[in-house]
């Protein structure tokens, strides 16, 4: 049987630079892939040799996208080295501008950088408007702003843009894809949403600049806080967070939700085939306290899809592999001594990976050995099973109004849905958090900032900053010598997601999921960009200089509470 | 920092206060070995005529400059970073060298007294008090032996005065037979004046001191006075041994020696690249702004060859001269176009060399040369026709001030609009005559000779100001014509595009953001009209979004744009064809959209860029699309056919945070990627969406770029100093500063400078816009700027909760 090579570079409507290769059969079947980071930029090495307390303004340009929260792991992860505790009222300014910047990311993925691969957006224009308010009908009894005159203005919208002549981002997607499935009016449906959401998301990030002075890239954290404490006491400020998320609630219940149900009717039979699944195993550290013992995500492990059973995680079992990877990683170095040099391999002459030999900037890591998936779905699965109050009933009513069970969301649809529910999860909890701050104010508790005296703080020191953030678990790590900065390394989401395979063969998540897949056209291979897109790839992340083959990173982990 | 500069003349003194202009820390001493403080050189002849003195040729020096006279520097400690003279010596953190030239002469003249050269304010004293019934002779028929001959025309003093030529040339040996005979001419009309050609001094009798014969090849001349204008060579034999000397202190682009804490400027400087020296004022300041730059890290252009103007008004003709860099008087590829007029006594020579003019020397010419200079700037093509037609220049006038092209008309309606009496009171008006002020007279007596009143000024501001709006705005209505002509394909008549703003109810909205872009561009509000034929037209203009070496974080700001809204602005104002965040198609499908832009709409898409380069490992940090292009690949394969070039953020403008040290992956910004000076920066970490549309629509209106400032920025979105418009200034002036996180202070919002605050050092409209509709920004949420605008400098420097090393030390 003859193997045909397809090439997706740029993989777009994503944060950063990732290629795609897949070798597909003559059934259209894909037989294997290849996931390659495609921009190495080194702010690791950057971050070396400065003093510890500057780390997060330039760690926090690791990415724009994702915007905030290597800020806050790096800012941690220094704190945490010191053994500066933050104040409550800090931890919980922090954790407002993570939360919003969670939902923000959320609706900005689903609709602006993902839905293009289930909507055939120009199909729109043929639907009928009273038949797309009955439809969306179905998912909810108060659809967000569906009306016959609103869908029609939309339409005209819409029709005004394609008769101006440049479909400007719209141009050449793959519309008319025989694998699309939802019909005209729920691409119209979809299609208003589209552009609410565009409203939504900015009024997200405006939730953001309140507590965080602007979004992308916030700038209001400084190692033992955050410096936004006047508007933490002004109760304006509080009052224009708690309506934006109000309204994001609104969106969510009313738009995200009943879209997601919707997308699951439609696409029923990809979810009962698999397409999207992965290798089945799962990892978070959880975290996220609130109220009295309330936390929002639960840690754990599940492997080979066994939902009966969470293994707690054990960070002395994560590993890197850069066999693979563009780095000279043969030799282990010792531990805290030098990076691992870049060995750059190049591509082959036509401009394709060298599939036999190196070839991603993204290295692998493993748990245990095995590839791990990280994120939304991972953390929905894990806090079902272990029983989570927060993630729990919200699951619970997905499941039951779309019938899917908890395998169907380990697939392309499914990774989306837990998305939806995580969204969901979130913006319910953030009211609690500004609860627990308000309390803290009506009790005199403005603390914003733990003293320290740098001067008379060990000028050797090691640490590290822990959170799950959207795109899963996210692990900032700092070894300070003499003051500064003697290494830094950020081990992210999708650094596990989009690992390229490792010495022994093993294929990384994005990888696995690929395999196996039908595609109806080779040369428009969509159902490839379904399954890359429902992992949420941020390529800028993920590439990271490495230390050596099959180092813990337990080894940086001195102190025993990283915060999380 | 402490800088010492050595010499006394006009790169010496322009360097320092360049250097007080550009920072305030600096400490900055000169050391000369004149007596007097540095002066003007080129009115060495007013010194023996008597019409100024040392005092009123001085060089304005701004008073925090430390001055050491009287003090010939020997040799430089580089070790130590010390300079020696014979009785002190000086340390210096920076160096720079502007000890000009010393005059050649052709025999050695110590112990003798009626014999000078021409250089120094002694020597025209010198020459002042002995010519008296002497019998004058000037070696050397250049513009400085001209101009000698020349003042002393205007003198009863000498007997007689001759000028003798080695060859058989005036002025240049370029200079052509007729323009030759036409200054001898006026020369010799004095009948003291004896020209004498292929002459040279051959023997002479010396007497107690005193030369009392000459015997030339020609002449015999008893009781003589001799002055040398022969030329001049560098004066840096006491640099010899401490940095590389070929002619002039060898100097990089940058101004810098071999030694990295020494610089040298003017004509004491050699360009290491191409032997370049300077010989002109003009290209002496050019030189200090290039060091000046190095040095205080402010700028770092570096040096840049222009094709050299000179004026010299000598007796009742004025010469004009324009060189080109390129010039070498031996090609034998040269020709010679002339151009005279004998009834104006105008000749115009060029000389031209495979189809490009590379100089040109006028007598009482009257073309336009600034015009000339462009020509040679542009690398045009010569077309003869052009030197014949433009003769009779422009209602512009002859050029009077060539550093800073300066024409008589201009300077004549600038004296009426603000009725000028005197020449300090042109200062603020116009530069002219305050770079080498050799036209400084010149301008008085134009000053003099023009009636002023005071009324007629307010009533020709009134009108000029009335004539230049009507201008502008029927520039920016053809501008919108234009378009609408380019592009037959777009389908929307003005008729639909009203019906479809109706239609969503836009028009609120619509007419608040014309009004938001009309105020922030600083134009007049009769502009909104024109703002909102500008936004219509902007959906029209097909737009290509490059993500280089970045995280993403300008398009994530850019979807947050308001006013006009993110929907609006991508289905109405703007066509984004390629953006990988955004766009639809992916892989090949978005490879053929790209490829359908750069060759379909070649010449009218915008290419808007964000990232860094990275350069080190040919480029291959970043690979993009199915044929692994790299990204300078890319970036230069779209940026061919591009109208305009943006660079947004702070990446795109140097590099930024990729770039910052040790810049692991070799990056730059845009612009060096590109080797282009036309790329407009629009740093930012992330850039306000504003600044990103607002300098759309200015091109597109306009037909080109905004006014920018140094770092190509324009200066519309850039010019503002974070700190002068920061809400909490006031709390600077009273001096209530926050001193610790969450202080009362901090929950009072006072100034954050002693938390490390940088919007001292950034220019940029941060606080008037702020971020997310204005929610907040740094300065808000009480943490502070860091000047993210301002390049990897930002990461490296500013990126932290400190002061500057030595602000705030009381």
């Amino acid at each position: 049987m003859s193997k045909k090579k397809i090439v997706i570079d740029p993989v777009t409507r994503i944060e950063g630079h990732l290629r795609i290769e897949a070798e597909v059969d003559d059934d259209g079947v894909v037989t294997e892939a290849w996931a390659s980071g495609q921009l190495f930029r080194g702010i690791e090495t950057i971050l070396k040799g400065r003093d510890p307390r500057d780390t997060g303004l330039i760690a926090s340009r690791i990415c724009g996208v994702c915007t905030n929260v290597h800020y806050r792991a790096s800012v941690s992860a220094v704190e945490n080295a010191y053994g500066i505790e933050i104040p409550d009222n800090a931890r919980i300014v922090r954790d407002l501008v993570t939360l919003s910047l969670f939902v923000q990311d959320h609706v900005v993925h689903y609709y602006h950088l993902h839905s293009f691969d289930y909507v055939d957006m120009p199909s729109g224009l043929e639907a009928d408007t009273k038949k797309a308010v009955e439809l969306a009908s179905k998912y909810h009894p108060k659809p967000y702003h569906i009306s016959t005159g609103h869908l029609e203005a939309v339409k005209e919208k819409l029709q005004n843009y394609v008769n101006a002549g440049r479909l400007g981002i719209f141009s050449n997607g793959y519309w008319g894809h025989a694998a699309y499935r939802l019909s005209p009016e729920g691409c119209l449906v979809h299609a208003s949403h589209y552009l609410t959401a565009l409203r939504i998301q900015r009024e997200l990030g405006k939730a953001v600049a309140i507590f965080g002075g602007k979004t992308p890239h916030p700038q209001n954290m400084i190692v033992g806080g955050v410096t936004s404490v006047m508007d933490m006491l002004n109760p304006q400020r509080i009052n224009d967070f708690l309506f934006i998320m109000k309204e994001a609630r609104e969106f969510i219940e009313r738009a995200y939700i009943p879209d997601m149900k919707m997308l699951v009717d439609f696409y029923r039979d990809e979810i009962k085939a698999g397409d999207g699944r992965g290798g089945g195993n799962f990892m978070a550290c959880g975290g996220y306290g609130f109220g009295r013992d309330a936390k929002l995500f639960e840690a754990g492990i599940i492997l080979d899809h066994d939902f009966n059973t969470v293994l707690p995680m054990d960070e002395t079992k994560i590993t890197e592999d850069v066999t693979r990877a563009w780095y000279a990683g043969d030799e282990p170095l010792e531990p805290y001594s030098g990076e691992t040099e870049v060995l750059y391999t190049d591509l082959n002459p036509d401009g394709t990976l060298k599939t036999e030999d190196k070839y991603s900037w993204i290295k692998a890591p493993r748990y245990e050995e095995k590839a791990m998936e990280v994120g939304p779905l991972a953390r929905m699965l894990i806090g079902y099973i272990s029983g989570s109050e927060t993630i729990g009933p919200c699951m619970d009513d997905f499941m039951r109004d779309t019938g899917m069970e908890l395998i169907d969301f380990c697939t392309s649809v499914g990774r989306n849905a837990a998305r939806a529910v995580e969204a969901q999860v979130c913006c319910d909890a953030v009211f609690s958090f500004v609860s627990d701050m308000i309390e803290n104010i009506k009790y005199y508790d403005e603390e914003t900032w733990s003293r320290y005296d740098f001067e008379s703080l060990p000028k050797d020191a090691k640490g590290c900053g822990i959170f799950e953030v959207p795109r899963g678990m996210l692990a900032h790590y700092v070894r300070i010598e003499n003051a500064k900065v003697a290494n830094y390394q950020a081990v992210v989401p999708t650094t596990w997601n989009a690992s390229p395979k490792d010495g022994s063969g093993l294929r990384g998540p994005y990888e696995e999921a690929i395999v196996g897949l039908k595609l109806s056209d080779t040369s428009k291979p969509l159902e490839i960009l379904r399954v890359v897109h429902s992992f949420d790839p941020c390529i800028a992340c993920a590439v990271h200089i490495v230390n050596a083959k099959g180092r813990k990173l337990s080894e940086y982990k001195v102190r025993s509470a990283c915060s999380v | 920092m402490r800088i010492v500069i050595i010499g006394g003349g006009i790169a010496a003194a322009y360097t320092a206060n360049l250097i007080f202009e550009q920072s305030a820390e600096a400490e900055v001493l000169i050391v000369s070995k004149e007596k007097y403080a540095p002066y003007d050189r080129i009115h060495l002849c007013s010194l023996i005529d008597g019409s100024e003195n040392v005092e009123s040729i001085a060089l304005e020096l701004n008073p925090a400059v430390k001055l050491q006279l009287g003090e010939e520097i020997v040799s430089i400690d580089t070790k130590e970073r010390r300079i020696f003279s014979q009785n002190a010596s000086y340390a210096y953190d920076r160096l720079i060298i502007a000890t000009g030239s010393k005059p050649r002469e052709l025999f050695d003249t110590s112990g003798i007294e009626n014999a000078t050269t021409f250089r120094s304010a002694d020597d025209s004293f010198k020459i002042a008090k002995q010519i008296k019934d002497k019998n004058v002779i000037i070696m050397g028929v250049g513009p400085i032996g001209l101009e000698l001959l020349d003042t002393l025309m205007k003198m009863p003093d000498a007997k007689s005065i001759y000028i003798l030529s080695r060859g058989k040339h005036l002025y240049s040996k370029d200079l052509n037979p007729a323009s030759i005979e036409l200054i001898q001419g006026i020369f010799e009309s004095d009948p003291r004046v004896k020209i004498s050609y292929n002459d040279a001094i051959v023997d002479r009798q010396v007497e107690g001191g005193r030369i009392t014969r000459v015997y030339t090849k020609n002449h015999t001349i008893d009781d003589p006075f001799i002055v040398f204008g022969v030329g001049i060579s560098p004066n840096v034999d006491f640099a010899r041994d401490s940095v590389d000397v070929n002619k002039g202190v060898l100097v990089d682009e940058r101004m810098c020696s071999s030694d990295p804490y020494i610089y040298a400027v003017g004509e004491a400087a050699e360009i290491r690249l191409n032997g370049y020296m300077a010989g002109r004022v003009k290209e002496c300041t050019l030189q200090a702004d290039a060091a000046v730059g190095a040095i205080l890290g402010s700028d770092d252009a570096g040096f840049i060859q222009e094709p050299g103007i000179d004026g010299l008004k000598v007796g009742s003709f004025l010469f004009t001269d324009v060189s080109s860099p390129f010039y070498n008087p031996g090609d034998e590829d040269n020709e010679t176009i002339v151009i005279s007029s004998k009834k104006e006594n105008r000749i115009d020579q060029y000389i031209i060399n495979s189809d490009r003019l590379v100089r040109f020397i006028g007598i009482n010419s009257n073309i336009d040369v600034m015009q000339l200079k462009r020509m040679i700037e542009n690398d045009d093509a010569v077309d003869a026709a052009y030197f014949y037609q433009n003769r009779l220049v422009s209602e512009r006038g002859r050029i009077v001030c060539s550093c800073e092209s300066v024409y008589e008309q201009d300077l004549i309606d600038i004296i009426k609009e603000n009725a000028v009496t005197c020449f300090g009171e042109l200062k603020g008006l116009s530069k002219a005559g305050r770079t080498c002020g050799r036209c400084k007279k010149d301008i008085s007596d134009i000053i003099a000779a023009t009636p002023v009143d005071p009324q007629e000024a307010a009533r020709l501001r009134e009108e000029k100001a009335r004539a230049e709006k009507a201008q502008e705005l029927e520039k920016a209505r053809r501008r919108i014509e234009k378009y609408n002509r380019l592009h037959p394909k777009n389908q929307i008549s003005p008729d639909n595009l009203e019906e479809a703003i109706r239609t969503l109810d836009m028009s609120g909205e619509f007419n608040r953001w014309v009004s938001m872009v009309t105020a922030s561009m600083r134009l007049h509000p009769t502009y909104e009209d024109v703002v909102k034929k500008g936004v219509e037209q902007l959906n029209k203009i097909p737009i290509i979004w490059l993500e280089l070496s970045d995280c993403s974080g300008n398009s994530e700001a850019f979807i947050k744009t308001a006013n006009p809204r993110m929907d609006d602005l991508i289905l109405k104002y703007i066509s984004l064809d390629y953006h990988e965040l955004l766009m639809s198609a992916a892989g090949e499908q978005s490879e053929q959209v790209l490829d359908s832009v750069i060759e379909n709409d070649s010449g009218r898409y915008i290419l808007i860029v964000e990232g860094a380069v990275p350069l080190k490992m040919d480029g291959k940090f970043l690979r993009i699309g199915p044929r692994g292009e790299t990204g300078l690949d890319l970036l230069q394969r779209t940026a061919k056919n591009a109208a305009a070039v943006l660079a947004v953020g702070t990446c795109a403008l140097d590099g930024g945070v990729v770039a910052a040290a040790p810049n692991p992956t070799g990056a730059v910004g845009v612009a060096e990627a590109l080797g282009r000076d036309d790329v407009i920066n629009l740093p930012g970490c992330p850039v306000n969406p504003v600044n990103v549309i607002g300098t759309l629509l200015y091109y597109i209106m306009f037909d080109e770029l905004p006014e920018l400032d140094g770092k190509n920025r324009p200066k519309w979105a850039y010019s503002y100093r974070i700190h002068d418009n920061c809400e909490r200034r006031g709390h600077y002036d009273l001096e209530e500063f926050v001193l610790e996180w969450g202080d009362e202070g901090a929950k009072q919002g006072w100034c954050l400078f002693k938390m490390g605050c940088k919007g001292p050092y950034a220019d940029l409209n941060c606080p008037q816009l702020r971020f997310n509709e204005g929610t907040n920004w740094p300065v808000g949420v009480g943490h502070g700027c860091f000047a993210c605008g301002e390049g990897k400098i930002a990461f490296d420097m500013y990126a932290n909760n400190r002061m500057l090393e030595g602000e705030g030390d009381e």
